[in-house]
């Protein structure tokens, strides 16, 4: 399990939703391993004071929403900011992973976030994150576009699943 | 070559031309010159080549299917991209812009983007970077689609990139078909054509848009003209990890930000890595790592700054150039 949790660190594990490596982080065992390498993580960048212990009110949160870890689930309505930041969110299966993620950052910054969060949805924590903005910003200087021409859009249109204005 | 016919010496030496080539493409100084120019002919391809086809875009066990057609109509590139699994998508390249259509949310989004020629540009440096980082090979003959192709490998010598592998169409030196692999060898993300025809008619109605250019009652978002400017940020990676070199920095205004973003791009000939820094008071991401497919995402607060890296590339790499931004 430590070590699927390491590589899913790594940016390592698809964005598979039943890979094992999800499955661990439904688990304490697997939320206390986490959080422990982002701990490590913090410390060795210097970012100390990040030692709160999030992983059993995190691993709660979770467990009360899985629809959150679904892939494609339908959004509740929220204001159109938001709903934009979805629909430009790299792909559902990203924002499952990208809300995981954010919901255990371990930094004092998302240690203020997620307590301030308190009775927020993880959901609205994590998805009005990585934007088209910046994907599309970045293919114009990635040699695949050149290769490929629209090819590298196909991660951002094709597998975009919800839009709601 | 005394005694031997000499009808059969040349017959000899034709075949072994072909075997001499080979010792020559396989000798580690013509690495580089050989990896450039297979780049190069298939950046070309990808610019010049009329197609249609279906391109299957494959993470994992998740596939989705899209058409796609490209032309060239007055010396100017066309492209359209409709996807055809799950809500419909669509997106129109045209002259230096480019539209993302949503019918299902009854939406345009409008980008002035076009591509820019990053292969044609590569300094010597990047050269050298690309036969110092990689071991490029010409592996042998395949079929994609139904064409013959040439198989070759970008295999990288260090955990700080992914390795690639490109089928290329035999005739046109066209992309036919892309692997990224991990350090295990697995596959992390596939392009491939499933159905291709080349050398069409530049027939424009193959790029129209399937809805009005503006759909009168459709939402529109357009992303601000012009809004890169090339210049020093003051923001440095101080670790830059060993191959990529800056290729680009400036600012850019960016949709639904009021402050502009610093964007710096890094490249290793082959894959790019941008880091883009906004002010944290118009940063809506928390720190944390995201991928998809070949794409790692690493976002970290520096300050009253966030900081995200994008990159074809392994999480340790975009989280090395992460962690490692300051402002001078």
């Amino acid at each position: 399990m430590s070590e699927d949790i390491s590589r899913l660190m790594d940016g390592e594990v698809g964005g598979v939703e039943d890979h094992a490596a999800w499955h661990a982080l439904r688990q304490r065992q697997g939320m206390l391993t986490w959080t422990c390498y982002h701990a490590i993580g913090d410390v060795l960048r210097g970012e100390v004071g990040a030692t709160r212990d999030l992983s059993a009110d995190v691993a709660k949160r979770l467990a009360a929403e899985p629809t959150v870890l679904a892939p494609h689930a339908p959004a509740p309505p929220r204001p159109a900011a938001w709903a934009w930041a979805v629909a430009a969110t790299l792909a559902a299966v990203a924002v499952v992973g990208w809300t995981a993620w954010s919901l255990v950052d371990a930094t004092p910054a998302g240690l203020a976030r997620v307590a301030a969060a308190g009775s927020m949805r993880s959901s609205e924590i994590g998805p009005t994150t990585v934007s088209t903005d910046y994907l599309l910003a970045h293919q114009e200087y990635a040699p695949s576009a050149i290769l490929q021409g629209v090819g590298p859009y196909l991660r951002d249109v094709a597998v975009t699943r919800e839009v709601r204005p | 070559m005394r005694g031997i016919p000499p009808a059969l010496a040349r017959r000899a030496a034709s075949w072994l031309a072909p075997a001499a080539l080979a010792v020559v493409l396989a000798a580690p100084a013509a690495h580089a010159e050989d990896a450039m120019q297979w780049l190069l002919r298939a950046a070309a391809a990808a610019r010049s080549m009329n197609y249609v086809g279906t391109i299957v875009y494959q993470i994992g066990t998740h596939v989705e299917s899209s058409r796609i057609a490209h032309i060239i109509d007055g010396g100017r590139q066309f492209e359209k991209l409709t996807n055809l699994d799950g809500p419909a998508r669509e997106l129109i390249r045209t002259r230096g812009e480019v539209r993302c259509y949503y019918p299902d949310a009854k939406l345009v989004r409008v980008e002035p983007r076009t591509f820019r020629n990053v292969f044609p540009s590569l300094s010597g440096e990047q050269r050298d970077t690309l036969s110092r980082y990689y071991d490029f090979e010409v592996v042998g003959d395949d079929r994609v689609s139904g064409r013959p192709a040439e198989v070759v490998v970008f295999r990288p010598r260090d955990g700080l990139r992914y390795g690639h592998r490109f089928w290329s169409d035999s005739e046109t030196g066209l992309l036919l078909k892309a692997r990224v692999v991990n350090e295990a060898g697995a596959g992390v993300e596939q392009f491939a054509f499933t159905d291709i025809k080349l050398g069409i008619p530049a027939d424009p109605a193959l790029v129209a848009p399937s809805w009005p250019v503006t759909p009168p009652d459709w939402r529109v978002i357009e992303g601000t003209p012009h809004d890169l400017a090339v210049e020093d940020t003051g923001w440095v990676v101080t670790r830059v990890p060993p191959g990529f070199s800056k290729i680009m920095e400036g600012y850019r205004k960016l949709h639904g930000r009021p402050d502009p973003v610093a964007h710096l791009v890094y490249s290793d000939g082959l894959v790019s890595v941008s880091v883009f820094v906004e002010p944290a008071a118009s940063a809506r991401a928390p720190a944390g790592l995201v991928h998809q497919g070949g794409l790692n995402v690493y976002s970290v607060r520096r300050g009253d700054h966030l900081v995200t890296v994008m990159g074809e590339t392994p999480g340790a790499t975009v989280r090395q150039i992460a962690n490692s931004v300051e402002h001078r």
